[in-house]
């Protein structure tokens, strides 16, 4: 999977979970800063399962938090998907 | 003695399979429509009974998106719908705005709260061991989710909570908020109550028991005192209501539907399903007592009427006990013949169908009553709708469990 592709699930699996009515998920970019989303500790949880579940991944939530935006967050399930 | 206050309703919710508002519902009770249909959430292939009272997702999921209002659990959904519908009718809360933080109370009847998500989360489990399971299922599933997220949604900063009694549950809820703001406890209370329990197992619960109809046909399934009535039919729905201190309602210049005079509850302390006609006499008469009226000023009674043999024999009885003969002109109906049972949600929506009833002086009538059951010995109402022309109104709810919760309801008149 791509960079971009991964980017294009993410979108998916953050409109699920996402407390944030405003959000316009087709527009967002890798830029976008992810505690803009409408993410409190609780739906990050649920974020976060999600993606586990939907790439086959497993890995502790704490290796995420040096993850700020929805690129930093593809990169890192890119590099966990080729290990 | 504490100085008791006037209570009155400020603002009705609804949302039921007959309509996911006040006007559309009232429109299609009063033209006899019927709330029931084949159940069409899972295959009933297996199941005794294949109808029920579902409210239909093509036209929920827009009501629900329309007010913002991001899909958690049914139950939960339908709930914060009901209270949007009540909170803007009462002037507490205006689309578009951010809610404004207030004091007012939430207390919710169910019956089995989040029932679908524990369901859902029961089945990924089984399917799927621990990583089944979403983070997020605890807050999901806990019961008080009905309460809390109402509270959370509309900044409502008084105490919040459930009331859980089976088939009494919404009007115990509505009563208790009576008697919060009555008693001086509170100046206004969003109750009401919400059941979504159409689900495979808890629906499969129902079958076995053997206490719903196996009629097939939605259009003459739910038969509250026929005398070929042969067991009640589900339904989930969600009906809220404003209460507050008659001050308070004045004051802000809200519109006010009805008053509550009084609320009376007791319980059988018998059985766990099968009822007893002096537990309900005296929930009546507890209800009546605490209203200051005597049987005879009570206009019509809002049934329960669940269409089970048992409930509707039980309770001709007990009407009988309180009211003696002048049960022989007092009209009684059940609003359950329309759309079935709602379980923890049909004091709310049958509260509701009262006040509307008492509004325009038209009483929806006892939808499948063909044959009527000598041992129902009361002055039912027919199949078509009735003038009734009475400032009182009683609202009977009994559940399994032996709760009896009764409410007395007044015309307002601006007296």
């Amino acid at each position: 999977m791509t960079v971009e592709e991964i980017i294009d699930k993410l979108r998916e699996l953050m409109k699920q979970s996402s407390t944030e009515e405003e959000v316009d998920w087709d527009a967002i970019t890798q830029d976008a800063r992810i505690e803009t989303l409408g993410f409190d500790s609780l739906s990050i949880l649920d974020l976060i399962y999600d993606i586990q579940q939907d790439f086959g991944l497993e890995f502790e939530a704490e290796k995420l938090v040096e993850v700020k935006t929805v690129g930093e967050l593809a990169i890192f399930l890119k590099s966990a998907m080729d290990a | 003695m504490q100085d008791h206050r006037r209570v009155v309703v400020t603002g009705l919710g609804i949302v039921t399979a007959l309509g996911l508002d006040e006007a559309s519902f009232w429109e299609s009770m009063l033209a006899g429509k019927c709330g029931l249909a084949g159940i069409k959430k899972f295959d009933t292939s297996e199941y005794k009974t294949k109808v029920s009272s579902e409210i239909d997702d093509e036209i929920l999921g827009p009501a629900l998106k329309a007010r913002k209002i991001r899909p958690a659990d049914r139950s939960v959904d339908i709930a914060l719908l009901a209270a949007h519908q009540a909170l803007e009718q009462a002037g507490l809360f205006h689309p578009g705005e951010p809610p404004e933080p207030s004091s007012m109370a939430t207390v919710f009847g169910t019956g089995a709260g989040p029932s679908l998500s524990v369901f859902n989360a029961t089945r990924k489990f089984l399917d799927r061991g621990l990583t089944g399971i979403r983070p997020s299922t605890v807050p999901t599933c806990i019961i008080n989710a009905v309460s809390a997220q109402i509270s959370m949604r509309f900044k409502l900063r008084g105490p919040n909570f459930v009331v859980v009694s089976a088939c009494t549950s919404a009007t115990a809820a509505i009563g208790t908020a009576f008697k919060m703001v009555r008693d001086g406890q509170m100046e206004s209370v969003l109750a009401g109550g919400t059941d979504a329990m159409i689900n495979p197992l808890i629906f499969g619960a129902w079958n076995n028991l053997g206490v719903m109809s196996a009629n097939p046909d939605p259009e003459t399934a739910s038969r509250p005192f026929d005398m070929d009535r042969n067991g009640l039919v589900l339904g989930e729905g969600a009906g809220a209501l404003v209460v507050e201190t008659l001050g308070s309602a004045v004051k802000r210049g809200a519109p006010i539907r009805a008053e509550i005079c009084g609320f009376g509850e007791s319980s059988d302390a018998e059985h766990i399903t099968r009822p007893d006609p002096e537990g309900q006499a005296a929930a009546m008469k507890a209800a009546l007592g605490s209203a200051g009226v005597s049987p005879a000023d009570i206009g019509f009674i809002n049934a329960h009427g669940s269409a089970t043999r048992t409930n509707d024999e039980c309770e001709s009885i007990s009407i009988r006990r309180v009211f003696h003969s002048a049960a022989d002109d007092i009209p009684v109906a059940s609003n359950k013949s329309f759309f079935g049972h709602l379980l923890g949600a049909c004091g709310a929506v049958e509260t509701i169908t009262t006040i509307l009833g008492l509004e325009t002086g038209r009483v929806p009538g006892n939808r499948n009553l063909v044959n009527p059951d000598p041992k129902c010995d009361l002055h039912l109402v027919g199949r078509e709708a009735r003038e009734v022309d009475s400032p009182y109104a009683m609202k009977n709810s009994f559940g399994f469990g032996g709760h009896n919760a009764v409410l007395v309801l007044r015309r307002w008149d601006d007296s």
